[in-house]
């Protein structure tokens, strides 16, 4: 110790000289208060060590760990939610093919239908059409016949005023085929001549 | 600083000019100071030089007076300034570094982040910087302890605290002591105690992890194989210098780095406008007293108790590791 103090004050050792208010206790050191530093410093490390540090360093490792976990977390959230959202574009693009397949199926459907439906209308008609025909022709045969039975009719009575005697069934008949010829039917059935 | 007293907009405006309008950071600077230097010569005129005061002993601001004397087996174990700081800076220590540790949460405040900071410092960089994991685990609490123990004590140097009992005011009859800065740090027995406690420390250390043979052997630097033994005498002598050395250089390196940033406080906040009796030094050198003041309490402060405890963990380092 004495060694030590000895070379605290080389320093300043020369132009001291040892006067109290020169400065040189400014470099002197006392041995007591090197004690108190000593046991003060002691103490300090003492506490630092026993109760500061060990809780320090325990929060900084649980922090350490709660940031590594965290960080261990996202990750395999991050990689859950890389995987869902393929999932998902994978189950998208299924569903718009099945909804084009749908749309496409349903318009050729409607399509066939509407086909059908038109070529049912059509049918339909022409059978009307054709009935409405044949009814217009038979009414227009019916129509003739009496036509011509009246005509006969009238034929032999108008003779008979005529002649004053009554024809018998040959003439009726030759008398008839000869009015019968000079008549023209053909205005009457116009629709058939055209 | 001073060149914010000619941004005042009015002077440029109102002039006109239109030189002056576009004033360089530097006209500005030099027009400051030459405003700043011509009110220091202004007042040096108005209030004159009243001869060198003898009176005034500035190192007696370091000066310890034994408050209660105590005195054990011949050793002067008297209460003084020093020992009241040194008091203050450790139960500052405890209180600051156990309250924190005590309170510890997940999401730390402002506080709590810049103890951590510290604590991460004195650990993977101060000890892990020079030592690797048992030795590392080992040495740990002592070099950062030093690190806290030593910052809190330095920046416990910058808070004004009534302990100047050479000089005295009275409030209501109350003889107060004035406010004073001192730093335990800046008296010398503080650092050179930590010093011995480094350097015994790294030699119980190396002796222990080398064995005392290789231990001594390996102050001698690599290379030297062939060497004449005289020559590798010499080489040992200068390390056994070298080594006492660091005694001197680890404890005056803290030890007058504070006391030097003192002795600026108190010279700039006006003890020297006092020791010369020139007033109008004092405002020359008051705007400096802060400069000083935030770099002292910014830089050297923190610097000085990393640079002990980073010196400290590479001595231990060195003396464990076989290479030199």
């Amino acid at each position: 110790m004495e060694l030590l103090g000895y070379i605290g004050l080389l320093p300043l050792a020369a132009e001291s000289g040892g006067e109290e208010s020169g400065g040189s206790f400014l470099v002197s050191p006392g041995l007591g208060l090197m004690i108190w530093t000593l046991v003060l410093f002691l103490i300090t490390m003492w506490v630092l060590s026993k109760v500061a540090f060990p809780k320090i360093q325990e929060a900084l490792d649980k922090r350490a760990k709660t940031i590594a976990e965290s960080i261990d977390a996202a990750e395999r959230q991050r990689k859950e939610s890389d995987e869902l959202l393929a999932e998902y574009r994978a189950r998208l693009a299924e569903a718009r093919e099945q909804a084009d397949d749908i749309m496409a199926r349903a318009r050729k459907s409607a399509e066939t239908a509407e086909a059908e439906a038109a070529a049912a209308g059509k049918e339909k008609r022409e059978e009307l059409v054709s009935a409405a025909k044949r009814d217009i022709e038979a009414e227009t045969r019916r129509s003739l016949d009496q036509i011509r039975q009246e005509v006969a009719d009238l034929t032999v009575l108008a003779t008979e005023r005529v002649t004053r005697k009554s024809l018998n069934a040959e003439d009726q008949k030759r008398l008839v085929e000869e009015a019968l010829g000079e008549v023209d039917f053909s205005t009457l059935s116009g629709s058939e001549k055209s | 600083m001073e060149a914010a007293t000619v941004q005042a907009p009015g002077g440029a405006v109102g002039n006109g000019d239109p030189e002056k309008k576009g004033l360089s950071t530097k006209a500005k600077f030099f027009i400051g100071l030459g405003i700043y230097l011509a009110a220091a010569i202004l007042l040096l005129l108005i209030f004159g030089n009243n001869g060198k005061n003898e009176a005034f002993k500035p190192q007696n601001e370091f000066k310890l007076e034994p408050w209660v004397s105590l005195h054990l087996a011949g050793i002067d174990l008297s209460l003084n300034k020093a020992v009241l700081y040194l008091f203050l800076a450790s139960a500052l220590t405890i209180a600051t570094m156990t309250w924190i540790a005590k309170r510890m949460v997940e999401k730390p405040n402002r506080v709590q982040t810049a103890v951590e900071v510290s604590y991460d410092l004195t650990k993977n960089t101060i000890t892990g910087g020079s030592l690797q994991g048992e030795l590392a685990r080992k040495w740990f609490p002592f070099i950062a302890a030093l690190f806290f123990w030593i910052w809190f004590s330095n920046m416990l140097g910058f808070l004004p605290l009534p302990t100047n009992t050479e000089h005295t005011f009275a409030i209501g009859g109350l003889e107060i002591p004035s406010f004073a800065i001192y730093a335990a740090t800046a008296n010398i027995a503080i650092p050179l105690v930590l010093t011995l406690v480094v350097w015994l420390s790294y030699h119980v250390e190396g002796i222990r992890s080398q064995g005392i043979g290789p231990y001594f052997k390996s102050w001698l630097p690599p290379g030297l194989e062939d060497m004449h033994p005289v020559g590798k005498a010499a080489i040992f002598v200068i390390e056994v210098i070298s080594h006492f050395v660091r005694l001197i250089s680890l404890s005056v390196r803290l030890f007058a780095n504070i006391l030097a940033g003192h002795l600026l406080l108190l010279f700039m906040g006006g003890g020297l406008a006092v020791l010369l009796g020139i007033a109008a030094l004092g405002a020359l050198t008051f705007p400096l007293a802060f400069a000083f003041f935030i770099f002292e309490v910014g830089l050297v402060a923190t610097l000085q108790a990393f640079i002990f405890a980073t010196l400290s963990a590479i001595y231990i380092g060195g003396a464990t590791s076989a290479s030199h």
